[in-house]
């Protein structure tokens, strides 16, 4: 019986053991991305860098020892033969909340990663993945709301 | 009085506000992320058009699109629109969300994320063009539901084993139904004592994989003996009818 584009996708891919979920998929190579990387990279990490610029790599360290792909992350079929089914924890700092939001949803449900993280702008993108356990967010924007309070509070008290 | 919104796009949403505006029974609520493209609409169309972000919260909040029966998102990128669905479904509950993508791919992708009906022309391109070349020139697939249920249309024949029958005295295969039947341009409901006649058209509903089964089911000839009788009869029905004009002249 012919595939769907969904089971398609959801074939493990060959040059990797469906079990071993190893790796940390980083899908935007930005300052935060980077960052991550270069960051899980020191601690041993086995890392993979997906970006649609490849002049974004330049933000990775000299002695990053992960991968890196040019590929468009909107594209499940690029990340896929990426490696990306049999990834342990998958980190989403696209800087398009949108495109995040899909690429969540995608790692959540037809890949179901067991640890995804991911950054949005805007707050009310949370409403949309509530039912999705594996899925942690972090929102910059209320992150700094929320440490400059506490740092004007800290100064006020002094 | 149904309600449609209209999220994004440019002359694809211009071609979908002019089929609508005119319909007294619909209420049309646009909303576009582009300024430019939003006040172009505006003056083209003469309807009111929001400046905003189809995708988000504050924007679908602030639209009268609460109760929305329709909800079609139609932006240029595929992620846009697909963010735009699950908002919708979220903050306005419309009764059915429509999402166009570009990639075809994304259409199974999208629809097992949550997005219940995904168009893309090049989907259906490719769907079409595999239809009408999957069998013959005799049957062609008319329509697809969803990945578990195809129409068949059938055209019959006079050397096909169903024609002159009667539908309670085919054995139908367990794996397909006939949902229609069109005899001189005109719709039949099947039931038992409707005979299948040459040059119908039967819709026949079946699983994809089942296709091929039932077209060579359809396809099957019946014995010459019976044909052979059946041109006979029509022979003779000819005679008579020639026969009976001449006797009139005279």
């Amino acid at each position: 019986m012919k595939k769907t584009t969904v089971e398609k996708a959801k074939e493990k891919p060959k040059f990797e053991e469906p079990r071993t979920r190893s790796r940390t998929f980083v899908i935007g190579c930005g300052k935060l991305g980077a960052s991550i990387a270069n960051d899980s990279s020191r601690r041993g990490f086995s890392v993979v860098v997906i970006d649609s610029d490849p002049d974004s790599f330049a933000l990775l360290e000299e002695n990053f020892s992960g991968d890196r792909f040019v590929a468009d992350a909107a594209d499940l079929y690029a990340l896929k033969t990426r490696g990306l089914p049999a990834a342990k924890e998958v980190i989403i700092t696209t800087g398009d909340d949108n495109l995040s939001l899909f690429l969540a949803k995608a790692c959540a449900r037809i890949y179901q990663i067991p640890y995804i993280f991911v950054r949005f702008d805007d707050p009310d993108m949370g409403l949309l993945l509530q039912r999705e356990s594996n899925i942690r967010i972090i929102y910059p924007f209320q992150l700094s709301r929320d440490y400059l309070n506490k740092l004007r509070e800290e100064a006020q008290g002094k | 009085m149904r309600k449609i919104v209209i999220a994004g796009g440019d002359s694809k949403a211009e071609y979908i506000i002019n089929s609508f505006r005119k319909q007294k029974d619909t209420q049309l609520v646009v909303i576009n992320p582009s300024k430019e493209v939003a006040e172009r609409l505006k003056q083209a169309c003469k309807i009111d058009v929001r400046h905003g972000e189809p995708w988000s919260r504050r924007a679908l909040e602030d639209s009268d699109a609460f109760d929305a029966d329709v909800f079609v998102a139609l932006c240029d990128s595929d992620t846009d629109n697909f963010a735009a669905c699950l908002m919708a479904k979220e903050i306005l509950s419309p009764s059915k969300v429509i999402c166009v993508v570009d990639n075809p791919n994304n259409v199974e992708f999208f629809e097992a994320l949550g997005v219940p009906s995904v168009i893309s022309s090049t989907y259906e391109l490719g769907q079409k063009i595999m239809n009408e070349v999957s069998i013959n020139e005799l049957a062609k697939v008319v329509a697809n539901v969803g990945t578990s249920l195809e129409f068949i249309e059938f055209r019959v024949l006079h050397e096909h084993a169903i024609c002159d029958r009667f539908i309670k005295d085919i054995r139908f295969p367990s794996y397909a139904s006939i949902a229609a039947i069109v005899r001189n341009g005109k719709a039949i409901i099947p039931n038992g004592n409707i005979e299948i006649k040459a040059r119908d058209k039967l819709y026949i509903g079946t699983e994809p994989v089942n296709k091929k089964k039932v077209y060579d089911y359809l396809q099957s000839k019946r014995p010459l003996s019976a044909l052979g009788a059946k041109i006979a009869a029509v022979g003779e029905n000819v005679r008579t009818q020639r026969a009976n004009r001449k006797k009139n002249e005279e």
